[in-house]
């Protein structure tokens, strides 16, 4: 056990693990809010959020025709480029979640199928993704161009010392952008009619077609947005590891997922705990124990929480937040 | 038809099925072909690596076509990925194809391991341009391929120590931090580098081993930056080398960053980025085709891969080696499996440069080991820097 490198990079190892768990935050929303209006598992969403970072990748670099040898952008252009990249990924992922929506799981809600089915096709449907980029790909991993010149943009304490606080522009940007969409869809589902849609068909799908809402389209809809958010987030996590590969959103997915379950999966701001403490917990694990114990004690923490906590360390205490 | 015409007709037959099959059989003599296979990482992560290879079995088969031989040579890839679990599902088919009678590879170490048992029991010889493991030809070892493994590298038990001597080479008290990626290649190649380390007395401030695909390595960085360290050692492949050496550089750290064979490859810039591999150190058993072929030898690598130079491709002078050694024991009439495996293991055989001696140990390693070369990143290319 390594107890000093906590005491001596804290702080380095706190906003690295808050970053991490922002980008989990986002891809968990797509999780929980398909459990939410469904009460099942999107299994397919890890290969959302792969998508979603070949979408920054090939706008990068067959569009705007960046490469690795480009110096990174300034001013409007960059904002326009990286608008762009975000955009791109956000409409893939989401346009994507849709086909998942309409392809594994609609037609045999119609027919009124069982759950199980519905996990399965999910299950096909995310390795079909996969293998299907794999091919494409010839399996190599596509390094995304470094559009955002990386600096330290605000910086605590002498930086020759130990422990300053150097928060570096991309991680910023991370924690902001992913923190403002978390409180937009938020918002969002408790205000918007939409929003209210959705919250009362994951309450009683039953209840909410007597009273007049189009399930199907509630559905689709929330898909959509659990698509952007997995779609944002690999945007972030492009612009953060700038690296992709067909089999990008499986760990994260992973982990993601996990996140999910511990804040309590179907609760939002369950999401939202759940991913950064997820996040804390993988990179002060790693620091201390070595990363080879990463993933053995984050299920061993998981087990131990569901076993105290069976709904997530959320799950109940933050139910009017239920999707 | 009465009796006497069936005989005709008979007679005719027969000696017409035994012109025809003299006939064959001549024109089987004439083009008589046996087949070589490459087996490396030709797709996936790794897929760099395998591709630079192939440059050199291909142009050595190339040459030896060229010479219009008694028995001409077919060299075809299967590709595994580097991975253990794709090898072992690869293996079994080559091993199986009868027309096959040597593997030039397996690349990686751990594909190997995988392959052994399919190729153990079918006789089938192995040449590798490049696994370094030890224990792939250690005796005592359950992973070892005996007989039939050969490999034209030095092990790692010699990449291990010039691994260390070249990272803190020019280094003012150096703090060695050892990273792995957790493969059979990536922990031999750290086991042979601490022990060096530990015999010669040089400062290890610590050590961390991070499974492969690992995207965010901030706990690993934050590690080396609190150990103090300014060498790091990375005994992995060049993918998940060149995010780290990235993630050391967005963290500002400085110091050198080092690797074996694993990381020396011109896409691992690429993954890094020019700014953090620049002044990266490498090492590996090899010698670069460019510096070693002779003028007729660069000219056939040109027609047979349609490129000017080798320069930034790895493993192609040992891949020319390995594939050369099956071409001497074909050009000799060796033509079964058994005939090329006692030819390849009792042989003499020479390197690129015609002096090179290559002659294998009971177990596969070459006689008297292979010298072990440093690289390093300058101005954005690898440069070679001789034997370390």
């Amino acid at each position: 056990m390594n107890f000093s490198v906590v005491l001596n990079q804290f702080w380095p190892l706190l906003i690295s693990g808050l970053a991490l768990g922002f980008i989990y935050v986002l891809i968990s929303l797509g999780y929980t809010m398909v459990y939410g209006v469904l009460r099942l598992i999107n299994f397919a969403n890890s290969e959302i959020f792969m998508v979603g970072t070949f979408a920054t990748v090939i706008v990068s670099r067959y569009f705007f025709h960046f490469d690795q040898n480009t110096d990174p952008l300034h001013g409007f252009r960059l904002f326009y480029t990286m608008g762009a990249c975000l955009i791109a990924s956000m409409l893939m992922s989401g346009v994507t979640a849709v086909m998942v929506e309409l392809i594994a799981y609609r037609r045999l809600r119609a027919k009124g199928t069982n759950r199980l089915a519905s996990l399965i096709s999910a299950i096909g449907t995310s390795i079909m993704l996969q293998e299907g980029v794999r091919i494409l790909t010839h399996s190599t991993p596509m390094s995304n161009p470094r559009l955002l010149r990386k600096f330290g943009a605000i910086t605590i304490g002498d930086v020759n010392t130990p422990n300053n606080v150097v928060i570096r522009n991309d991680i910023l940007l991370v924690i902001v952008f992913a923190a403002a969409l978390f409180f937009a869809v938020d918002r969002f589902v408790s205000k918007t009619l939409l929003g209210k849609a959705i919250r009362a068909v994951s309450m009683s799908e039953e209840t909410s077609r007597l009273m007049g809402i189009n399930l199907n389209r509630v559905i689709s809809a929330t898909f959509l947005i659990g698509g952007f958010m997995t779609g944002a987030a690999a945007f972030l996590y492009e612009t953060v590891y700038e690296n992709t590969k067909y089999n990008v959103g499986f760990s994260i997915g992973l982990a993601a997922f996990t996140a999910a379950v511990l804040g309590g999966i179907g609760n939002l701001r369950g999401a939202f705990f759940g991913g950064l403490t997820l996040g804390l917990l993988e990179v002060f694990i790693a620091a201390v124990l070595g990363t080879q114990w990463k993933s053995v004690t984050v299920f061993v923490v998981l087990v131990l929480v569901l076993l105290f906590k069976p709904n997530g360390l959320f799950g109940e205490a933050v139910q009017q937040s239920r999707v | 038809m009465n009796k006497n015409s069936k005989r005709v007709l008979a007679v005719v037959a027969a000696s017409g099925l035994v012109l025809a099959s003299v006939a064959l059989s001549s024109a089987n003599a004439a083009t008589k072909s046996v087949t070589l296979v490459y087996q490396g990482p030709l797709t996936g992560t790794d897929a760099q690596t395998g591709q630079d290879e192939l440059l050199g079995a291909k142009t050595a088969v190339a040459i030896y076509n060229a010479t219009n031989p008694a028995v001409t040579v077919k060299l075809i890839t299967a590709d595994d990925q580097g991975e253990g679990a794709v090898a072992g599902t690869v293996a079994p088919g080559i091993a199986a194809n009868k027309a096959v009678v040597g593997v030039v590879g397996p690349a990686y170490s751990g594909a190997s391991i995988a392959s052994f048992p399919s190729y153990k029991s079918t006789g089938l010889t192995m040449v590798s341009p490049s696994a370094t493991r030890v224990t792939l030809t250690d005796p005592k070892s359950a992973d070892n391929g005996y007989p039939f493994f050969h490999r034209v590298v030095g092990n790692d038990a010699l990449q291990g120590p010039a691994v260390v001597r070249w990272s803190t080479k020019g280094v003012t008290s150096p703090k060695v931090y050892v990273i792995d990626d957790q493969t059979p290649y990536g922990t031999g190649l750290r086991d042979a580098a601490l022990d060096y380390i530990k015999a010669t007395k040089v400062s290890l401030v610590g050590k961390d081993s991070v499974a492969q695909k690992t995207s965010d390595y901030s706990a690993t960085v934050a590690k080396i930056k609190s150990a103090g360290a300014n060498v790091v050692i990375y005994t992995g492949y060049y993918p998940d080398g060149g995010q780290l050496a990235k993630a050391l550089d967005d963290a500002s750290w400085k110091g050198t960053f080092a690797g074996g064979d694993g990381v020396l490859n011109d896409a691992y810039i690429g993954v890094a980025g020019k700014a953090a591999a620049e002044g990266s150190k490498f090492t590996a058993p090899a010698v670069p085709f460019e510096i070693a072929a002779s003028d007729a030898q660069q000219a056939a690598f040109t027609k047979a891969t349609g490129l000017k130079t080798a320069a930034g491709h790895v493993y192609v002078t040992e891949t020319f080696n390995a594939t050369n050694v099956f071409l001497a024991c074909i050009k000799q009439g060796k033509t079964s499996r058994a005939g090329i495996q006692l030819c390849v293991s009792t042989g003499t055989f020479y390197g690129l440069d015609g002096k090179t001696v290559l002659k294998f140990t009971r177990f596969g390693e070459v006689v008297g080991g292979a010298p072990v070369g440093g690289f390093q990143v300058v101005n954005g290319t690898i440069k070679y820097f001789g034997a370390v």
